[in-house]
């Protein structure tokens, strides 16, 4: 009620950031919106973290640049896009010992993209794959060991895209035999014709609910650029939507934490940052109500039950690890290649 | 001081609150949109110029200038549909439904007004899937032996505009019927009209500025609007709003963004130009 | 044509009805999926619903910015509208245009437009941006509904009250208001209305505290759950509740 009153007065005023007692401000992905992963850290620290959403980095970044210094404190971002944050001064190194690397699983410490001139400036905490989610009572579950079948004309009608550049044209590239590494604006061009025949064979290209929605209703069966992160949810509804790795490759996305330059909450970001990297938090974090996908962190396993870490696939890692590729990671002009592409996708 | 200029001071002490806030919470901001416009981006850089590439651009580019025809062949389907559909049913409560039950009819016909906007598109999207209500409702009944595809389609779009424009235009256009005289129709009838006759040569062209301040309301906002065409149409073609949102959300590109919007304002101030004849928006 | 008339009615208010009844059959849905087929009636996304802390506090900022955002534009509207009927004013074609504007543009513009300004000024992202952004598109509603209520009959009056030496705070508190009261009413309802369900100003220029639709977006897009279907049943019936009680205290009354 307290709270309530003091919204009332603070609205009148304008002023409604500085009357709360203490916050963190972060901005994030829709997984860390869960309150249970947020409500143990505002209990443990007597604070309260605020969170907002954005969608590509690009828009993250222009977020950043137009606020004040102090107005954020920590955020969530692609970890191959830590060097473009950096490089435009918009993240704090991070103090050492944050990130537990020790147990983490190495191949996700993606030190070469955290690290800017020998400074870490993130830490990796969740990553999962792009590859094809499909519905297995309604698809050949042989027909998903290769992205081939997406063009064979056999699914037309009954695929869904899903709605995020990078990943698919990775996918789309990898169909081609351009490894992620590679995808440059020349790369890119010959990506147009693959990407539109994709185009016309698919019935949507949809976000994440409006994929699950069309995956759910039978309305598609395979979703392109789909995961883990997008079937676990579903799971216990529907234990025929499965996902794989098809043999040219998946992609690898992996989310990191980074506290954001000119935070005037330094320690509690580090706090904040700690806790999420915590076997709890990053068990937490592994099962939020948005997504899930798998912990950085190997000590979650002890957290997680067996069912959980069944579903996240906990035990054949190692094996997806070696046969995932990278996400793409374009310069500022190669990305607005990737986008202008993306738009005449959608828009044809 | 004479009577009649301390009236007028004191009647426009009175307007100048409201006129101040239109000015600098409207007129303002949208000249910066329009200076903004004239900007393009350097990298992740905002350069302010005076550069019509923007302009260029949107009326060169494929995919924005068909985002321009696909706003303006969605948005013209669904004021043509919504209307034919309003006109009816509003004709309808106001003359056929007995007069106690009228309030009731005119309650029912705007009912779903009151659930949340986002909610109303979405719900649409239960109801037109490929295992929706509809396609079971036709497979049940026999007409059909294959669900069709509505969902992610333009069909799913308009559908959704037009069931929140029916509404809207049901109202207009009962409220411009409930005020015609019944003296017309009699007067008409008496010369000899039929019923047709009466309908088509009295009442439609008494209703025709009700009808067409409700068509333009109907254009502006459903040309303007995001939330629709994003939740119902599958993404398979993009919309202005769309294309403006895009522009903010992934790419951060605010001159694209104001550069389109001033396009979408041209539009609906062309829209006003051709259809101002016939409005009276003060009073509506 | 008796029948007809019936039977176009009926397919009409079908048409209308059968999402909102779709979204209200499927808030029960037991299970993770709000869609066909029914598997049966719980009320467990209720409780989820009544127990998000997130979704409440929108709902409260909702209501909090329709409520005072409505005022404002009720009382600058009753003003305006007062002035320009008081006397004729030079340039006020002109000035009743500028009133009107905002309303004949998309809400998508007055958001990107604000948003800018805001941005460069310094002004952060918040429910008092939304409030203000809300304030110019129902300025023109309120003013333009009052404008055409006054008649000749009520500027008799008013010039009267002047006449007989009351001050103009008094003409307009005293004998204004309450003549205009059915159009007041109604206005504020309307803009009440519109600030509560508005999606894109409040999506661009909030940040943290949100309101209810840019709340219900996020979850939409958040993941599937019939608590967004919850969520939307409630907001209706308690809309419905609210219509029709004003309904049958107000509009009844006035009806006799």
């Amino acid at each position: 009620m307290f709270k309530q009153s003091y919204a009332v007065v603070a609205l009148a005023v304008g002023f409604a950031p500085a009357l709360q007692a203490e916050d963190l401000n972060a901005l994030i992905w829709c997984d860390h919106a869960d309150a249970e992963l947020l409500r143990p850290f505002e209990e443990a620290h007597g604070v309260r973290v605020n969170v907002k959403e954005y969608e590509g980095t690009a828009a993250g970044l222009t977020l950043l640049e137009q606020s004040r210094p102090g107005d954020w404190d920590v955020m969530v971002i692609d970890a191959v896009d830590v060097g473009r944050a950096v490089e435009r001064g918009l993240l704090a190194p991070l103090p050492e010992g944050t990130a537990p690397l020790d147990s983490y699983f190495p191949e996700v410490q993606l030190k070469d993209h955290v690290t800017v001139d020998g400074t870490v400036y993130a830490a990796v905490e969740k990553f999962g794959y792009n590859t094809i989610a499909y519905n297995k009572a309604a698809v050949d579950p042989a027909d998903m060991g290769s992205l081939d079948a997406l063009w064979s004309g056999k699914y037309d009608g009954r695929i869904a895209i899903y709605d995020y550049y990078l990943p698919v044209l990775g996918l789309v590239g990898l169909q081609a035999g351009v490894d992620t590494s590679d995808l440059d604006a020349a790369a890119l061009e010959g990506l147009r014709t693959p990407l539109m025949s994709l185009k016309s064979a698919s019935k949507q290209v949809s976000d994440v609910v409006g994929s699950q929605t069309a995956l759910a209703t039978g309305e598609v069966d395979i979703l392109i650029g789909g995961g883990e992160w997008l079937t676990a949810v579903l799971n216990a509804e529907n234990p025929d939507l499965d996902w794989t790795i098809p043999e040219e490759g998946g992609l690898l996305w992996a989310q990191s934490l980074a506290i954001v330059e000119g935070t005037e909450k330094p320690e509690l970001a580090a706090e904040f940052v700690k806790y999420v990297l915590s076997p709890e938090g990053q068990a937490r974090l592994a099962t939020s109500s948005c997504y899930w996908g798998m912990p950085a962190n190997k000590a979650a396993g002890d957290v997680l039950s067996d069912e959980q870490k069944a579903v996240l696939r906990w035990d054949d890692q190692a094996e997806y690890l070696k046969r995932a590729q990278l996400y793409p990671v374009p310069d500022g002009d190669t990305d607005a290649a990737m986008q202008d592409l993306w738009t005449d996708m959608l828009q044809n | 001081m004479t009577i009649e200029r301390r009236e007028k001071r004191q009647g426009a002490a009175l307007v100048a609150p409201a006129l101040l806030w239109t000015l600098v919470f409207f007129a303002v901001p949208f000249a910066g949109m329009a200076i903004m416009s004239l900007a393009h981006l350097e990298g992740r850089e905002i350069v302010q110029g005076f550069d019509l590439g923007n302009y260029l651009r949107i009326f060169t580019d494929p995919s924005f200038r068909r985002g321009i025809f696909v706003s303006l062949e969605i948005t013209l389907t669904v004021t043509v549909i919504s209307v034919l559909l309003a006109w009816p049913l509003a004709w309808i409560i106001a003359t056929r439904v007995p007069e106690r039950w009228r309030r009731m009819a005119l309650l029912i016909a705007v009912l779903p007004f009151w659930t949340s906007y986002v909610v109303r598109s979405y719900s649409w999207a239960l109801v037109l899937g490929e295992k929706g209500v509809v396609n079971n409702a036709l497979i049940g009944l026999g007409l059909l032996s294959e669900p069709i595809q509505i969902m992610a389609t333009r069909a799913a779009t308009v559908t959704g505009f037009v069931h929140f424009f029916v509404m809207l235009l049901t109202l207009t256009i009962y409220s411009n019927l409930i005020q015609l005289s019944p003296n017309y129709a009699r007067a008409a009838m008496d010369l000899g009209a039929s019923r047709w006759q009466v309908i088509r040569l009295v009442i439609l062209p008494l209703t025709l500025p009700g009808v067409m301040t409700g068509a333009f309301l109907t254009f502006v906002l459903c040309i303007g609007d995001y939330i629709t065409p994003q939740i119902l149409g599958g993404n398979n073609e993009l919309s202005l709003p769309q294309l403006i949102m895009m522009q903010l959300g992934r790419r951060g590109d605010y001159p694209m963004a104001s550069a389109l919007s001033v396009v979408l304002m041209a539009i609906v101030t062309l829209a006003y130009a051709a259809s101002a004849r016939w409005l009276k928006m003060e009073r509506l | 044509m008796r029948i007809l008339s019936w039977a176009y009615l009926i397919a009409l208010f079908t048409f209308i009805l059968l999402p909102v009844g779709v979204l209200v059959v499927f808030s029960f849905q037991d299970g993770r999926l709000p869609v066909p087929p029914f598997k049966g009636a719980t009320l467990e996304w209720y409780a989820s619903v009544l127990a998000d802390r997130a979704l409440m506090e929108a709902l409260l900022n909702s209501m909090i910015v329709a409520l005072i955002s409505a005022a404002v534009s009720l009382t600058l509207g009753f003003l305006a509208a007062s002035g320009l009927a008081r006397v004729v004013l030079p340039g006020s074609v002109l000035m009743r245009g500028v009133l009107i504007a905002p309303m004949t543009v998309s809400y998508l513009i007055v958001a990107l437009g604000l948003l800018q300004m805001f941005g460069k000024i310094g002004v952060r992202p918040s429910l008092l941006a939304t409030g203000i952004g809300h304030v110019v598109i129902n300025l023109p509603l309120c003013f333009a509904i009052i404008y055409a209520s006054i008649g000749e009959h009520q500027k008799n009056a008013l010039k009267a009250a002047r006449d007989l030496g009351a001050r103009e705070w008094q003409v307009l508190w005293l004998v204004a208001a309450p003549m205009l009261l059915p159009s007041l009413a109604a206005a504020y309802f309307l803009a009440f209305t519109f600030s509560w369900d508005e999606f894109i100003i409040a999506f661009l220029l909030t940040r943290f505290d949100v309101t209810l639709p840019v709340e219900i977006w996020s979850m939409l897009r958040s993941g599937l759950s019939p608590e967004t279907n919850a969520v939307g049943s409630l907001v209706f019936l308690v809309s419905i509740v609210i219509v029709v009680a004003l309904e049958l205290l107000l509009f009844r009354k006035g009806a006799k």
